[in-house]
């Protein structure tokens, strides 16, 4: 038994209350006893928290260990310059922190459009009489008066109501007005046309209603709580993140740790071998990495913008890319959300509406026409599309009708139709609409030629049949009957008499038109290997027709509607979800939570659409949730990772695109950011192995890793979409940015170039200069400090040829177009000012321990690029002759 | 096992409510049920009128279920009071309601339901009521964790309260996710997972189809108090029935109690039973 089954007495009994209200001392103890009537975000991890845990990872306590080694160092040894060391090393764990939250920040406001659906005053009935409080103070047992207007602020049991409408959009989705009666109801609770939900609107009439549930209790408070506690997880960019660091920071410690050893064992001196460990560890970590993976997405997400798709969280651009499977409305996002009346059914004839002529189907007319709450006003039609294209049709045939309208038993989904009485033409009738389905057995004759023939079965088939006919041409059918109803009082009138023994008047078929560029938007997810769901509250017949016409399924799809899906467990359900063709017909948004939890439990990665309040929990849970920009509710916005500005599907395809390209751009900065740690690297093991002075400093390193690389870098994040990037399947979950290839490429091949570079130009000048092996040289000697600036430089210089090279791992940078990317050249003429800058300025001398260099030496130095890049070209041509 | 049931009620509605299912679970089991009062000093004359009759609302509806049932209307110090009938009248089950107040103090520190939780020397039953208009559960969640001490009474008391309810019982179970050094945390599959159910959650389901009651089992993952939630959310479950936390005061404050974020952010009405063993 429940609260909506219960008599208007035992409903006050059950909820100690009485028609007088609550006492203001009760209602203060009922306060503290269920709290107040609010919205409130489950509790979550803070803001600071979640920055101070960038600076707790793994990764980052390593960069803290070496820095609190270095200033232990500047205290033992000062005057080595460790003490810019330690602080530098600090400024890296900040700019990876910072860099790291705001990929993950992501502001979190579907909780606040929420409360905004909630009133801020309420009128009550308390101490006997009315009175008007804060909805925040509203408890159990308050009896709460709702006038036209008026947003309802707790759940709450009617015990009394005059025509009173209210409006369930907030939570069902449905925009239609309903109407609410205050007698109990055997149905199902969400269903039940005596309770009134908070954040739903009263349309019009009145009523008086007790409060049973507040707050988070409420239907309201349901999803408010799945939207703030249901959380999609990491994203596949996240994952990979933190996996490619850890990776990288457990070999840089390693192969520190493995040196300093070596280095104790072959017999130097503790200061050496230390410098030499902090050097290496440095030099293998790629400190430019996370920003420079920012930037790009951030740039990326400026360009998905100009592409009509909104990015909320920086990751999520490259989530879209590894999706691999869409959830999509049809109505607004496949299809045009346009509706026409196109095919009409009645005297047993199936005709085009521009065929019928005025005065033929009056009688079907009337129906559409009265059983419709859409509405011409000021020159405009207001209300559902479907209602006012039924309307459109109806007045443009038989004119406007004068009725008035006795009572509206409102659509129900269990049901599947309306019903409304109305005065007309000094008759009585009833008017319904509805599936055909469900309308058909309740008539027992046919209106044909002004005369009403009995249905049987010959008959019946012949209106199933041109009912089907329209279905499969992808038409929404409606199926129409009438009832004459004898004068018995209007009060008297319930369904069961109304919807009996009624005359069908025929059938409409509406249609809404596919989105002219879906089709081929459709095509590219297929040829991308990305499975398309269709999930729609249409009939299945419907939702078919619509499917192949725009390409979504080809052989015999698996249709799950709303019922069986209700009755199903998530065994069979997963079961049936594994087919290559499925559609989910006769669903509300409530199920889509469902389906993309069991998605996502199969280890797909999904993408969801949605609009309503009640799909925000589906669109929280899904790896990418995309809401509607133009259709869209506030609340669906803010739960959303992606907001689609035009709501079209196609769009999607476009942001899926963009977001593949930035996977395969990201593992082009990569490489490129990765080929220069082994220049960085090698100068320490010559150092360490060779007894040569050491021809890199640290300060160096950083000066590359976060600063000349950074823009090409940046620059290669923003490469165009490849030919091919649409063609091969979704990524699998499996494939790593930092795969072998890459890893082979960047640290065997190109960076082995750009060392041997780097290495030539600090023993070219040393040599220049007169330096004969074996001699060891100040810090501050002018000759090493230009052959420190020479190894500097060939980095710089082989970077150059190295960020042409990278632009793609397979093609030729003259196929692809040498200068098809602008960005390149900028970020070129960057790195070379900056080397400018530290090579040549006073201030960049003393920063980065420089002298300035001849121009022969950069001279010397160019063909080391050069010969990167044709290597380069000549290992892609065998890659493409051998693939 | 529960032959004396007592439910401890008081001027709020709660208490009342958390006392029906006292009622419900007396008559499923045929247990006497002790309805008590205890009225501390100066208390508001008033207050003391709400108390009389929901005690008396309470016992009107018990005997007219064909209860055995015991009304007790006392001066004195609630808990102490409680304390010493328990003794006297070997009373097996407690039941008491907690309010929204209680659950925003930390380890409910200075209120009575905490007293009761701790002291009692028998099993107590802490209930949450947070919506009044579910009057029947149709559909109770049972979150269930492995190595469970008091699996037999636990069992027993689903068991018997979802008969008296004729509901539909879930039993949750999440487990903690692996985690590797390189992948962060790994997520199982729902197959996955269930092969690793442990087997006390298969001997508490042999219990409650011993006691005829439909069941189902459903896994989940994540933070194990949101998990809950979520479900309970998600399947609009009417009631949720949990052990009491087995975790040290230390444990709760480094590293969260389950139970106490479920008591404070649970969608409906939750029982938390502390087994006397």
């Amino acid at each position: 038994m429940k609260i909506h089954n219960l008599s208007k007495e035992e409903v006050l009994k059950n909820l100690f209350t009485s028609e007088n209200g609550l006492s203001e001392h009760d209602a203060l103890s009922r306060l503290s006893e269920y709290g107040t009537n609010e919205i409130k975000e489950t509790k979550k991890k803070p803001l600071y928290l979640k920055f101070l845990s960038q600076f707790t990872h793994f990764l980052a306590l390593l960069l803290w260990f070496a820095s609190a080694l270095c200033f232990l160092s500047e205290y033992l040894h000062p005057g080595e310059g460790m003490l810019t060391l330690g602080i530098a090393i600090i400024v890296v764990i900040f700019i990876n922190a910072i860099f790291s939250f705001i990929q993950e920040y992501k502001a979190e406001k579907a909780l606040e459009a929420l409360k905004k659906l909630l009133p801020f005053y309420v009128k009550v009935f308390r101490e006997q009489r009315e009175k008007e409080i804060y909805a925040t103070d509203v408890v159990p047992g308050d009896i709460i008066l709702l006038s036209e207007g008026d947003k309802v602020p707790a759940d709450a049991r009617l015990i009394e109501s005059n025509d009173l409408k209210v409006n369930n959009a907030s939570l069902t989705g449905e925009s239609e007005p309903m109407l609410r009666s205050h007698e109990p109801f055997d149905g199902e609770f969400i269903r039940s046309p005596n309770i009134v939900f908070a954040g739903t609107s009263v349309t019009s009439g009145s009523g008086r209603a007790v409060v049973f549930a507040t707050g988070m209790s409420t239907e309201f408070g349901r999803i408010a709580h799945l939207t703030s506690a249901v959380s999609s997880g990491l994203t596949p960019l996240q994952k990979e993140i933190i996996r490619t660091t850890r990776i990288l920071a457990t070999i840089a410690a390693a192969v520190g740790i493995f040196f300093f050893i070596l280095g104790f064992l072959i017999g130097r001196d503790f200061w050496h071998n230390f410098i030499f460990a902090i050097g290496i560890t440095v030099a293998l970590i790629p400190e430019g990495l996370l920003p420079t993976m920012t930037l790009s997405l951030a740039m990326s997400s400026q360009r998905m913008a100009k592409r009509k798709a909104l990015i909320k969280t920086l990751s999520s651009v490259e989530t879209l890319g590894a999706v691999t499977v869409i959830c999509t409305d049809k109505t607004g996002t496949l299809t045009q959300n346009k509706m026409t009346a196109v095919k009409i059914y009645f005297n047993k004839e199936l005709v085009d509406v521009k065929d019928i002529k005025n005065g033929v189907a009056d009688n079907l007319l009337k129906n559409a026409y009265l059983c419709n709450n859409s509405r011409f006003m000021e020159g405009q039609y207001k209300g559902d599309p479907t209602e006012i294209a039924l309307l459109k049709l109806a007045k443009e045939k038989i004119g406007d009708l004068q009725a008035k309208r006795l009572k509206e038993f409102p659509f129900d989904p269990d049901r599947k139709r309306m019903t409304t009485v109305n005065f007309l033409e000094g008759k009585i009738k009833a008017f319904t609409k509805g599936a055909t389905e469900g309308l058909l057995p309740l008539c027992n004759t046919f209106y044909f030629n002004g005369n009403k023939i009995p249905i049987n079965e010959s008959l019946k088939k012949s209106i199933i049949d041109a009912c089907h006919i329209m279905m499969d041409k992808g038409l929404r059918v409606l199926a129409f009957a009438y009832k004459e109803i004898e004068e018995t009082g209007d009060n008297a009138l319930e369904l069961k008499d109304i919807e009996n023994n009624m005359t069908f008047a025929g059938l409409i078929g509406l249609e809404d038109p596919p989105r002219p560029e879906v089709a081929d938007a459709i095509k590219k997810c297929k040829e991308a290997g990305i499975k398309i769901i269709m999930i729609t509250g249409d009939s299945s017949r419907t939702a078919v027709a619509i499917s192949r016409e725009i390409g979504l399924i080809k052989g015999d799809p698996i249709i799950i509607e709303g019922y069986e899906f209700n009755r199903m467990s998530d065994k069979e359900l997963i079961e049936k979800i594994r087919a290559e063709e499925i559609i989910f017909t006769r669903m509300t948004p409530k199920h889509k939570l469902r389906v993309v939890t069991l998605l996502k439990e199969e280890g797909e990665i999904v993408a969801v659409t949605g609009d309503g309040v009640n799909d925000a929990p589906a669109l929280k849970k899904a790896d990418i949730g995309l809401a509607m920009g133009i259709s869209g509710t506030d609340v669906a916005k803010e739960a959303s990772d992606i907001v689609l500005l035009d709501d079209n599907f196609a769009t999607i395809v476009n942001a899926v695109e963009e977001g593949r390209t930035v996977f395969e751009n990201i593992k082009k900065f990569i490489t490129y950011i990765f080929a220069s740690n082994i220049p960085e690297a090698v100068p320490y093991l010559a150092y360490i192995l060779l007894k040569i002075p050491l021809p890199l400093t640290i300060i160096q390193i950083l000066a590359v890793d976060l600063g000349t690389d950074m823009l090409p870098a940046l620059a290669l994040g923003a490469e165009k979409p490849s030919p091919y990037v649409m063609k091969q399947p979704p990524r699998r979950m499996k494939e790593r940015l930092l795969d072998l290839p890459l890893i082979l490429r960047s640290y065997l091949f190109l960076g082995p170039i750009e060392a041997a570079a780097c290495m030539f130009g600090f023993f070219w000048v040393l040599y220049n200069g007169g330096w004969t092996w074996g001699i060891m040289l100040s810090p501050n000697n002018i000759l090493y400090l230009q052959a420190t600036t020479a190894c500097l430089t060939a980095i710089i210089i082989t970077q150059i040829g190295n960020v042409f090279a990278c632009r793609s791992a397979k093609m030729s940078v003259f196929q692809i177009g040498f200068f098809s990317n602008r960005l390149i050249f900028a970020g070129i003429a960057v790195e070379i000012l900056l080397q400018i800058f530290i090579v040549y300025h006073p201030i960049g001398n003393k920063v980065f321990a420089t002298s300035p260099l001849d121009f022969k030496v950069w001279l010397t130095l160019i063909p080391f690029s050069i010969a990167l890049l044709i290597a380069d070209e000549l290992r892609k041509f065998y890659v493409r002759k051998f693939n | 096992m529960y032959r004396k049931i007592l439910a401890a009620v008081n001027e709020f509605t709660n208490s009342e409510l958390a006392a029906r299912y006292a009622l419900t679970l007396s008559q499923s089991c045929d247990a006497k049920l002790f309805l008590i009062f205890v009225a501390e000093e100066g208390i508001e004359k008033n207050t003391f009128k709400r108390a009389e009759s929901a005690l008396e609302r309470l016992f009107i509806d018990a005997e007219s279920r064909g209860i055995e049932v015991k009304s007790i209307t006392e001066k004195g110090e609630p808990y102490k009071n409680i304390y010493d009938i328990v003794r006297k009248e070997h009373i097996d089950l407690v039941f008491t309601a907690t309010r929204r107040e209680d659950v925003t103090k930390r380890f409910f520190i200075k209120t009575i339901a905490r007293e009761l939780i701790l002291k009692m020397p028998c099993s107590v039953a802490m209930v949450r009521i947070v919506r009044m208009g579910r009057i029947h559960p149709t559909n109770i969640l049972v979150p269930l964790r492995g190595m469970m001490k008091d699996i037999e009474e636990r069992a027993f008391f689903v068991g018997k309260l979802a008969s008296g309810f004729n509901s539909k019982v879930t039993i949750f179970h999440c487990p903690e996710p692996l985690t590797d050094f390189f992948h962060g945390r790994i997520y199982l599959n729902p197959a996955v997972r269930e092969k690793h159910i442990p087997g006390d959650i298969e001997t508490f389901t042999e219990y409650l189809n011993k006691y005829v009651i439909i069941n189902e089992k459903r896994t989940s993952y994540g933070t194990i108090s949101k998990a809950i939630t979520i479900e309970a959310a998600h399947k609009r479950n009417d009631l949720i029935i949990m052990g009491a936390s087995e975790r040290s005061l230390l444990k709760s404050i480094i590293s969260g109690n389950p139970v106490e974020e479920v008591l404070k952010e649970t969608p409906c009405d939750l029982i938390i039973l502390k087994s006397k063993k």
